[in-house]
């Protein structure tokens, strides 16, 4: 029956509504477990509080893992969600770049606009760097073009790339990030940091 | 601190182990079945619309792969900008299986009109390859529409206007003849943004 926009269960519009009404409650949950703070946010690259790793992993797994039992009970056909296409070459500068400006800011841009939304003038100043970053890239485009599509690979999964089922894959990932949270909990403890 | 991580951990993994335990892809065919190959030829699911393939084309879109299934004689004649040949009676030579054969590109098949298109897509179809579709119209419908639009009569719906303006823009991107004569103004030497075309697949796509 699923994904319910493509097979016009929901219009395109009903679609964007739901999209809304989440967005808001990610936002909530987002500014309620303290990610408007970009000390918090930063701490994830100094090991002081890993808390950016363990919600966003946490939510991977959860969704791949909803996702698959749905897939399983036939509730949703994965050929149709969709999937970004991989631009190899503007995948890595553009996480160089985001990672970077991760390090720089204290925030990435869902969580900006968190701290903007709760007067934080340091997100302000961020979100504005967001915007000029968003349409330099736009009025430079012809520029970039090459790059940015070089290295098309279509839409390729790791477990197809790694000839393992997608359910095997999503064992392992399972594995790997509950093993990657035992790490941070350890660098936590590591590099403490009082107040922040 | 280490309580919410068993509790987590005490959940996600038996969940992990059942869905690595459960045979993959376990309902999916192969190969259609008749009923189920009328029921989507009569659909007509295989169609692409020109006006997605020329926003595609302006936009160079390395995901769209145009496949010309006319003799090679017509192809050398002509073809479509970025087009390869597989003439439909030699589609189902071995060095072909792995451009029909995929996942990563929109293979469109095109032809004169839209049969033999659609012929090659039904046999494809049938092999259970996906990712593979028709061109509306074929070359036809491309040459008398998209590259040489006619424009509506004053009291044709915006709609009408808005596709009109659409396929001139796109016309003028991909070299069309006609437009330029018909139209005084001079044709954009960019190509505008198309306002009307939704492309089926694209959704915004949400990160951190």
């Amino acid at each position: 029956m699923g994904p319910l926009a493509p097979y016009e269960i929901i219009s395109e519009n009903t679609n964007f509504l739901l999209a809304f009404f989440i967005g808001i409650a990610f936002g909530w949950v987002l500014e309620s477990s303290g990610f408007s703070s970009s000390r918090k946010l930063a701490g994830i690259f100094y090991g002081y509080d890993t808390v950016v790793l363990k919600v966003f992993f946490t939510g991977a797994i959860t969704a791949m893992l909803g996702l698959l039992f749905m897939s399983l009970f036939g509730w949703i056909d994965l050929d149709l969600v969709y999937v970004n296409p991989t631009y190899l070459t503007s995948a890595i500068i553009g996480g160089v770049v985001m990672g970077a400006g991760f390090i720089m800011g204290g925030f990435c841009p869902g969580t900006s606009f968190c701290g903007a939304a709760i007067g934080k003038i340091d997100a302000m100043v961020f979100v504005g760097g967001l915007f000029i970053g968003v349409y330099g890239f736009a009025f430079t485009y012809p520029w970039w073009e090459k790059m940015y599509m070089a290295k098309y690979l279509g839409e390729p999964k790791v477990s197809e790339k790694l000839g393992m089922s997608d359910g095997l894959f999503g064992l392992l990932l399972i594995i790997v990030a509950l093993g990657m949270f035992i790490v941070a909990e350890w660098a936590e403890k590591k590099w403490p940091r009082e107040e922040y | 601190m280490m309580k919410p991580l068993k509790l987590l951990a005490l959940f996600v993994i038996p969940l992990g182990i059942i869905i690595a335990a459960v045979p993959p892809d376990r309902v999916k065919h192969f190969r259609l079945t008749a009923d189920e190959l009328l029921q989507e030829a009569g659909a007509g699911v295989q169609f692409i619309s020109p006006d997605v393939v020329a926003d595609m084309l302006v936009q160079k879109d390395p995901s769209l792969r145009l496949i010309d299934v006319r003799t090679p004689e017509e192809f050398d004649a002509y073809h479509m900008d970025g087009a390869i040949n597989i003439p439909l009676s030699s589609l189902l030579s071995d060095e072909y299986t792995d451009i029909l054969h995929q996942d990563a590109y929109m293979n469109v098949f095109y032809s004169n009109g839209s049969v033999y298109a659609n012929q090659a897509w039904m046999i494809t179809r049938q092999l259970g390859y996906e990712n593979n579709f028709v061109l509306e119209g074929g070359l036809n419908y491309w040459f008398g529409n998209i590259l040489s639009p006619e424009a509506p009569s004053l009291t044709s719906p915006n709609e009408e206007f808005a596709k009109y303006d659409f396929r001139k823009s796109a016309a003028a991107a991909l070299g069309g003849g006609g437009v330029v004569a018909t139209d005084n103004v001079a044709p954009a030497v960019k190509a505008v943004r198309p306002p009307v075309m939704s492309k089926a697949k694209k959704k915004p796509s949400g990160g951190c």
